[in-house]
């Protein structure tokens, strides 16, 4: 749960309780919020969620004002960090492998690192492609980010799935599976899940 | 070796707005005139550090970059490794000679390592 949420108010408010009388169990305060104190108990162990209309029953009991609630109802309805950061991770991997399906510039990219003539200036491959520069530059980051491609010392550009000529599906396919190791590496799965048969 | 931050990135979703924006807010100059198409940012102060602006990937939001100096990219990506972070764009030769590589550090926030020519 996050920090500052309503179950941090309520341990400080016994730990209060507590210091002012020494005796003050968590019996006593469940009583005071007229609950159990096994459901006290696990609400102070992150095994159960307070439910909004508790939490304004509590926070009246509190003394807390209706603004100072609201704030704290608010606070239940924000997705926990952790989920918050894997739907970044999801989001970001998802993008990765479908900027590879869709965008043919890293297909182009490759393809021109391996014609004669290549020149290793993102402005000479942007006039070659017919994009613009930054278009270039977010695909030329996405095969880097994806190691696919190298910019080698002498400022070379160097496709890192092997020197052998492979048609554009095998380097999506390739690339796509390169995609899926990383996610993995980063614990996201990837994989489509078959959908069961009924 | 000392490891100062030598440059700020911006990536930006509209570089061509962000530059703008930035270059008519504090007087900076941008320059993209080079093999890369990197928009170099000229404070036109020697105090502080210079800066770019690069594309940011569609599914980022736009942020800022900060590039450390290092004598050793692939050293000191080893040693951040091992501390925790995570590579996100391999040891890069950059077309002047130097060498730049980005990684997120134990928190997820983006930073740069970079040795000059």
């Amino acid at each position: 749960m996050s920090d500052g949420q309503f179950e941090e108010k309520l341990k400080r408010e016994l730990a209060a309780r507590r210091q002012r009388n020494p005796r003050y169990s968590l019996r006593a305060f469940a009583t005071f919020l007229e609950t159990n104190h096994s459901t006290l108990s696990q609400i102070f162990r992150n095994k159960r969620r307070i439910p909004v209309r508790q939490l304004r029953s509590w926070g009246k009991k509190l003394g807390m004002t209706a603004e100072e609630v609201a704030a704290f109802v608010a606070a239940q309805h924000v997705p926990e960090p952790s989920t918050v950061r894997r739907q970044e991770q999801l989001r970001h991997w998802t993008a990765e492998a479908l900027a590879i399906v869709n965008d043919r510039c890293h297909w182009k990219i490759i393809q021109l690192t391996r014609s004669r003539g290549f020149q290793a200036d993102c402005r000479w491959v942007a006039r070659q492609l017919e994009v613009s520069v930054d278009q270039v530059n977010v695909a030329l980051s996405r095969l880097l980010r994806l190691r696919l491609l190298a910019i080698e010392p002498a400022g070379r550009w160097e496709c890192l799935l092997g020197r052998e000529e492979f048609t554009e599906a095998a380097f999506t396919k390739r690339a796509l599976v390169r995609v899926r190791e990383l996610a993995a590496e980063d614990g996201v799965e990837l994989r489509a899940r078959k959908a069961k048969a009924h | 070796m000392a490891n100062p931050v030598m440059q700020f990135q911006i990536l930006s979703k509209t570089p061509d707005e962000t530059a703008k924006f930035y270059a008519t807010l504090f007087g900076w100059t941008v320059n993209a005139d080079n093999p890369l198409g990197y928009r170099e940012i000229n404070t036109g102060s020697s105090a502080g550090i210079q800066g770019g602006i690069w594309p940011a990937p569609p599914q980022a939001p736009a942020f800022v970059q900060l590039f450390v100096a290092v004598e050793d990219v692939k050293g000191s990506v080893k040693k951040a490794e091992e501390m925790g972070a995570k590579l996100i764009i391999p040891p890069t030769s950059l077309p002047d000679g130097g060498e730049l590589a980005v990684m997120h550090d134990p928190q997820g926030m983006s930073f740069g390592l970079m040795r000059s020519s």
